[in-house]
C-alpha cells in the first residue's frame, strides 16, 4: 500500500513538473518570453510547504507543551517538521533569488538583483531565521525533557511572531525607499487558469511529500531515542 | 500552629539523565509525623529523587503524591506545602538574611515577622549579606528559608552538612518539632544520620 | 498553609523590588548595558560625524543606527534576568516560591524599566552627537517606549530559554532577534517619521499589537519554560 502511495506521489510531482512546461503558457512580461516564468512552480509550492511545515511543527510543540498529551513523539515529530522545512524554505529563497537574478541581474552579473527586500524576502529570510535559531537551541540543550518544552515553547512563540511577518511586512513596502515587487502570482486574478490549478496541484504534492519525508525522520527518531534508552 | 496533616505517597519513579539510570522504580510513603531516610553513596539518586518530590524535576514514569484531607495536591499545592534544604540551593548574595526571607515571605504572603523569628531562632544576625555568611551559617539560613512558610513537608538533602555541633542539636530540634506537629519528612543523606521519628528507610544504588 | 493571602500583584512586585535592589547594589546590568551602549555610540557618532544635517541620511540611517545601538546593549546585559538567577543556584528557591506568572511579571517590568533607563540616557546623546532631527519628540518618545516594551517582552521570555542552555549569551542573541524582527521593523519606521515630521500610519498602532502579542505568548509560554 505504502509503495503504491509513494509511486502515486512520483507520479503527481512528475506530472506536474512536465505540465510546468508543456501545457502551461508562458507568463507574459518574463525574461525568454515567458520561459523562466515556470520556475514558479518550484519555488510557490515551495514557499508554501514551508509555511505548512513550520506550522506542523507548532502544533505538535503546542502538544509537548501540554501536560495531558506530553508524550516524546510530539517532540521529535516538531523537531522534524522544522529541519526538513527548513530545507523546504531554503530552497524557496534560493529559487526565489535566482529568479530575480534571472529577470534583472542576467546578462550583466550583477549580484544585487539577487535581493531586493521584497516584503515576502524578507518573510522568509526571517522565517528561515527562526527555525535556524530553534535548532541552535536544541543542540544546546542537554535533558531531553528540557529540551522539549523550550524548544516548544520557541516554535509556538514562533507561532505568535509569523501573521507580524507575513501580514504586515507588506505593508512596510509602501514606505520602502526601493520598491521593487516582485510578481506574487498568489491571488493576481489576471493569471491564466491553467497556472494557478498547476500551482495548486504543485502546493498538494509537496506538501505531501514533506509529509512523507517527515513521517519517516519522526519514526527514525523515536528509533534512535528508544535505542539511547536501552542501551 | 501545627502544621495540618498530610500524607506522602510515591511510587515505580524513574528517572535517567541521557543514558545514565538513575532512579529505577523508587516507591515509599510517609505518614503524618513521620520520617522517611533515604541513604546511599553518592551519585545514588538521592537528590534526583528528593527534587522530584519537591516538583523541581520531572519524573519518566512514576506518580507522586503529596494528599491533604483526602485530596491530592496539584503541583503548584505541593510546591506551596513543601520546606526544602538542599545544598544546591542558594539565596540572594547582595541581600541580607532578613532581606531575603521578607522578599520570600512577600510572595508566599507570610508576614516578615516571621524572618525575624526564624533568624533568631537559628541564630543568625539579621543584616549580614548573604554572600559574607560562613557555609555553617548559609546551612542555616537554608533552614530558616525552609521552615518559613510552616510547610507540611519537609525535604531535607544532607541537612547538617557544614553545621557545627548547636547547630545539628538545632536543626534536629526544629525537626522533632515540625514532626511533632504531624508534619511529614523525607531526609536523604550519604552515609548513617540521627533523624528522630524514622519509620523507614530507603537505600538507594543497590 | 499560613492562611494569609498573597496576592498577585504583592509578587510580582516583590520580584520588581527585589531584582531592582540586587542591582543598585551590584550595579551589574546597568554597567553592562550603560558601557555597550555608551562605546557603541561613540564609535559610531565618531564615525557618522554630523551626519543628521542631512536631512535623507538622517532619515534612513540614524534610527536604524540608535535602535541597533539599544540592541546592541539589550543583548549583552539583559539576560541576565534569568541566567543569573540559574547561575547562582537561586533559581531553585523561586521555584519553589513565585507564581510563574507573577515571576514573569515582576522580571518584565524590570526589564521594561532598564531598557527606558538605558534609551533615556542614550537617546538624547545620540541625537546631539549625530545632529540628528527630531520632528516629533513625542512620538519619538511612543517609538522608544512601545518598541523598548518589545524588547524587554521578547528578552525575558527568551532568557528564561536560554538560562536553562548551554553557551547561554552567544544563544540569546540567535534566539532573540528572529523574534523582535517585526518590532523592530516597526519601531525604526516609527523612529523615521519622528524624525522627518511625516504622517505617520499605522506603525504605532502595530507596535502596540506587536507588544500585546509578545506579552500574551510571554505568560503563556512562560510557565511551561520554567517548570519542569
Amino acid at each position: 500500500m505504502k509503495t503504491l502511495l509513494s509511486w502515486l506521489l512520483w507520479l503527481w510531482i512528475g506530472l506536474v513538473i512536465v505540465a510546468g512546461y508543456a501545457l502551461v503558457p508562458p507568463l507574459a512580461g518574463f525574461v525568454g518570453g515567458g520561459e523562466s516564468s515556470r520556475i514558479l512552480f518550484f519555488h510557490v509550492p515551495m514557499a508554501w510547504t514551508s509555511f505548512v511545515a513550520f506550522l506542523a511543527a507548532g502544533i505538535w510543540s503546542a502538544l509537548y507543551l501540554g501536560r495531558k498529551t506530553r508524550q516524546r513523539r510530539h517532540d521529535l515529530a516538531a523537531a522534524a517538521a522544522v529541519e526538513i522545512g527548513l530545507v523546504f524554505c531554503l530552497l524557496a529563497t534560493l529559487s526565489g533569488a535566482w529568479w530575480a537574478w534571472v529577470e534583472w541581474g542576467g546578462a550583466r552579473w550583477e549580484l544585487s538583483a539577487f535581493w531586493n527586500w521584497d516584503p515576502r524576502q524578507l518573510s522568509i529570510t526571517a522565517a528561515l531565521i527562526y527555525y535556524a535559531a530553534y535548532l541552535a537551541l536544541r543542540s544546546q540543550v542537554a535533558d531531553a525533557e528540557v529540551r522539549g518544552r523550550i524548544a516548544g515553547a520557541y516554535a509556538v512563540l514562533g507561532l505568535f511572531v509569523a501573521p507580524f511577518l507575513f501580514f504586515v511586512a507588506p505593508r512596510m513596502a509602501t514606505f520602502s525607499l526601493h520598491p521593487e515587487p516582485v510578481i506574487n502570482p498568489e491571488g493576481d486574478v489576471q493569471m491564466d487558469p491553467s497556472v494557478l490549478w498547476l500551482l495548486l496541484a504543485g502546493s498538494l504534492g509537496f506538501t505531501v511529500l514533506f509529509f512523507w519525508l517527515h513521517n519517516l525522520a519522526t519514526r527514525l527518531a523515536i528509533l534512535e531515542d528508544r535505542n539511547e534508552v536501552e542501551a | 500552629m501545627p502544621a495540618q496533616a498530610a500524607h506522602l505517597r510515591f511510587a515505580d519513579l524513574r528517572r535517567r539523565f541521557g543514558r545514565l539510570r538513575v532512579l529505577t522504580g523508587v516507591s515509599g510513603e510517609v505518614a503524618p509525623g513521620e520520617a522517611l531516610l533515604v541513604n546511599g553513596p553518592n551519585g545514588s539518586g538521592k537528590s534526583t529523587l528528593l527534587r522530584i518530590l519537591a516538583g523541581l524535576l520531572a519524573q519518566e514514569r512514576g506518580t507522586v503524591e503529596l494528599s491533604q484531607d483526602g485530596r491530592v495536591l496539584d503541583l503548584s499545592e505541593r510546591r506551596r506545602s513543601l520546606g526544602y534544604v538542599a545544598p544546591d540551593l542558594a539565596l540572594y548574595e547582595e541581600l541580607t538574611a532578613f532581606e531575603n526571607l521578607e522578599f520570600f515571605a512577600r510572595l508566599r504572603g507570610v508576614p516578615a515577622e516571621r524572618g525575624r523569628e526564624l533568624l533568631d531562632r537559628v541564630g543568625l544576625p539579621h543584616d549580614r549579606p548573604a554572600g559574607a555568611l560562613s557555609s555553617g551559617m548559609r546551612q542555616r539560613l537554608r533552614w530558616a528559608w525552609a521552615l518559613l512558610d510552616r510547610p507540611r513537608l519537609l525535604l531535607l538533602d544532607e541537612p547538617f552538612q557544614n553545621l557545627d555541633r548547636a547547630g545539628i542539636e538545632q536543626g534536629t530540634e526544629l525537626l522533632e518539632e515540625h514532626l511533632d506537629a504531624g508534619g511529614l519528612a523525607v531526609v536523604a543523606n550519604p552515609g548513617p544520620l540521627e533523624v528522630p521519628r524514622v519509620r523507614s528507610r530507603i537505600e538507594l544504588g543497590l | 498553609m499560613s492562611g494569609r493571602a498573597s496576592s498577585w500583584a504583592s509578587e510580582a512586585a516583590a520580584v520588581f523590588v527585589k531584582d531592582w535592589r540586587c542591582e543598585l547594589r551590584t550595579r551589574y546590568a546597568l554597567n553592562t548595558l550603560g558601557l555597550f551602549a555608551l562605546t557603541t555610540l561613540i564609535v559610531v557618532s565618531f564615525v557618522l560625524g554630523p551626519v543628521g544635517a542631512v536631512p535623507e541620511l538622517a532619515v534612513t540611517v540614524l534610527p536604524v543606527v540608535l535602535w541597533l545601538i539599544v540592541l546592541f546593549a539589550v543583548t549583552a546585559g539583559l539576560p541576565r534576568v534569568f541566567v543569573a538567577e540559574e547561575e547562582t543556584h537561586t533559581a531553585t528557591a523561586l521555584r519553589l516560591a513565585a507564581t510563574p506568572s507573577a515571576l514573569f511579571c515582576g522580571k518584565l517590568l524590570y526589564g521594561l524599566t532598564v531598557v527606558v533607563a538605558l534609551e533615556a540616557l542614550i537617546t538624547p546623546l545620540f541625537a546631539v552627537l549625530v545632529k540628528m532631527p527630531v520632528a516629533r519628540p513625542g512620538l519619538l518618545a511612543a517609538a522608544l517606549l512601545a518598541g523598548g516594551y518589545s524588547l524587554a517582552a521578547g528578552s525575558t521570555l527568551v532568557a528564561a530559554m536560554v538560562a536553562q542552555a548551554r553557551t547561554k549569551s552567544a544563544l540569546f542573541a540567535v534566539l532573540l532577534l528572529p523574534v523582535l524582527v517585526p518590532g523592530l521593523l516597526f519601531a525604526v519606521q516609527l523612529t523615521r517619521i519622528a524624525v522627518s515630521g511625516e504622517v505617520p500610519g499605522q506603525e504605532l498602532r502595530m507596535l502596540l499589537l506587536y507588544d500585546g502579542t509578545l506579552t500574551v505568548a510571554g505568560f503563556m509560554l512562560f510557565p511551561f519554560v520554567w517548570n519542569p
